[in-house]
């Protein structure tokens, strides 16, 4: 019984890991994330003295940017793919509820982004043992390791967001939502700030509702900074972060297979 | 032969939209048909006539405006009847980046059938429609039959009570067509119902019990046929189907 509900869900899971791995396109987001990262170390070491901090930093934009490269489009081309090719007829004449189809290209996509920051991070701890002459291995690899777990988390929510448009509507306006989406959560807080500034009641209201329905990712960021700097984020905040944004992607995948549910495959 | 009516579709009604000027068009015009366990239906008509809209509605992947629609007893697209049957989409393509084999896996998965029942049935299933060479290429390497062929085998995994199948026949050569009308023969013989559409009139006329012709969305004459071939004033199946569509 127990089998009947999970077993699809991993089929789907494994079929979607499989197809994006083996997809040529992701292997030129990462060719690319590896040449601009040594790129800009490269003209960084000509202008500043080279600064350890200034590579993993820079490396980790670089990798943050390119993933959610990956998690935006590979989300918002979740169903679309999928209807474009006639792959939903085979999945929806099956015994496959709407929510287990979500829930598995859900898990293959973020087992992908999972796979590519590993792997990027690898490279990047490459670099800076290289760049590194003194060898404080142990702390680089505690430093990148806890900044990319953040990356994870921030690109999860991410790749819920698009995941949720791409079930009603096409793939460039789901990728135009999912970025302005993921924009106005870094302002965080600051949208309160704005909504103070204005003087229009309606933008005012429009501003701090968007604070209140989206996640602060301010928050994740400051927390990566704070670990830049060697300073360890309390317990409380780490489980704070975690169930929030856990919270949102489970919130986001219910309404993207309430909505799928409903649909039609013409 | 039971006699059971397994697929029954009572007034069915849909109109489809085109993303062009928002322009609507009737493609289904009170459809009612009935199919019987053990029987093999053949659905014809000219392109665009609405009968892949028509599998596609028994299949519960889309509703009908109006009209009501039961397969094996089930509203369409209910899970339990879903489980029990094989469906072959028109024009199967499938996900370019995987082998054949893995594919059937996947389907077979779907169905949450057991680890062990699944190589055994593959390998049945992989010989019948003689594709064991190519099970491990991916599947953006196949050829159109090719493509053809494994969608009869996913069709095929669940050992389903009823088919559905959309042009099974089209881009097969002639040793698949046959192949295609010996896996037929081979599910009557074993009591499946079948239920396909098809523009390959001698082949429809060598497997299927009865016909229906829909015309523009409507089905204009039903006929068994083993009527049109005794006696019925037409020379084949062709002449009959000419005169139908053309009326
Ligand atoms: N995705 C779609 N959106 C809107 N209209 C559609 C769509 N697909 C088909 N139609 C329209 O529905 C009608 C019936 O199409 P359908 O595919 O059911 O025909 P068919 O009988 O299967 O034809 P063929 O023999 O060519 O396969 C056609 O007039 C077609 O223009
Ligand atoms: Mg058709």
């Amino acid at each position: 019984m127990f089998s009947t509900v999970i077993d699809p869900i991993f089929a789907i899971a494994l079929n979607t890991f499989r197809e994006t791995v083996r997809d040529r396109v992701l292997y030129a987001f990462f060719v690319f994330a590896c040449l601009i990262t040594v790129l800009g170390i490269l003209l960084g070491s000509l202008s500043v003295g080279q600064d350890i901090r200034i590579v993993e930093d820079l490396g980790l934009t670089v990798i943050a940017i390119i993933g959610g490269i990956i998690a935006v489009f590979a989300g918002t081309n979740l169903v679309y793919k999928e209807l474009e090719r006639r792959t939903i007829y085979v999945i929806f004449t099956k015994p496959v509820s709407s929510w287990q189809f979500i829930l598995g290209k859900y898990v293959g996509l973020s087992l992908c982004l999972f796979v590519v920051l590993v792997g990027m991070g690898l490279f990047l701890l490459g670099l800076v043992s290289l760049v590194d002459p003194e060898h404080h291995m142990q702390l680089h690899i505690h430093g990148i390791t806890c900044s990319l777990a953040l990356v994870l988390l921030e690109l999860l929510f991410v790749l819920a967001m698009a995941t949720f448009f791409s079930t009603f509507s096409t793939p460039i306006m789901s990728v135009i939502f999912t970025l302005s989406l993921w924009f106005i959560g870094h302002l965080g807080s600051s949208l309160i700030d704005l909504s103070r500034m204005s003087n229009n009641p309606t933008a005012q209201n429009l501003l701090s509702t968007l604070y209140w329905c989206l996640p602060d990712l301010a928050q994740l960021t400051r927390v990566r900074s704070m670990l830049m700097y060697g300073k360890e984020p309390s317990q409380e905040i780490i489980v704070f972060m975690l169930s929030y944004v856990m919270a949102f992607i489970l919130l986001l995948l219910g309404l993207a297979s309430i909505v799928n549910e409903r649909r039609e495959f013409p | 032969m039971t006699g059971l009516n397994v697929i029954e579709a009572r007034g069915l009604c849909k109109d489809r939209v085109s993303s062009f000027l928002l322009k609507r068009s009737m493609v289904l015009d009170n459809l009612s048909l009935t199919v019987k366990q053990g029987e093999t239906y053949g659905l014809l008509g000219p392109n665009g006539a609405g009968k892949t809209t028509t599998v596609k509605i028994l299949l519960g992947l889309m509703k009908p405006d109006r009209g009501e629609v039961s397969v094996l007893g089930k509203t369409a697209g209910d899970h339990s009847s879903l489980k029990r049957i094989g469906f072959l989409p028109e024009n199967p393509y499938f996900y370019s980046h995987l082998t054949g084999l893995e594919f059937l896996e996947f389907i077979a998965r779907l169905f949450g059938l057991k680890r062990f029942e699944i190589k055994d049935r593959i390998k049945d299933l992989l010989r019948l429609v003689s594709m064991e060479a190519d099970a491990n290429k991916p599947m953006n390497k196949y050829s159109k039959g090719m493509l053809q062929r494994l969608g009869i085998a996913q069709s095929l995994i669940n050992d389903p009570d009823i088919l559905f199948w959309d042009e099974p026949m089209s881009g097969l050569d002639p040793i698949g067509r046959r192949d295609v009308r010996e896996i037929i023969n081979q599910l009557k013989r074993n009591g499946k119902t079948i239920f396909f559409n098809s523009h390959l009139l001698p082949d429809v006329n060598e497997v299927c019990d009865r016909v229906g012709v829909l015309v523009k969305g409507r089905l204009v004459t039903e006929e068994k046929i083993s009527n049109i071939d005794q006696g019925g004033g037409y020379r084949d199946l062709e002449d009959f189907f000419l005169a139908q569509a053309e009326r």
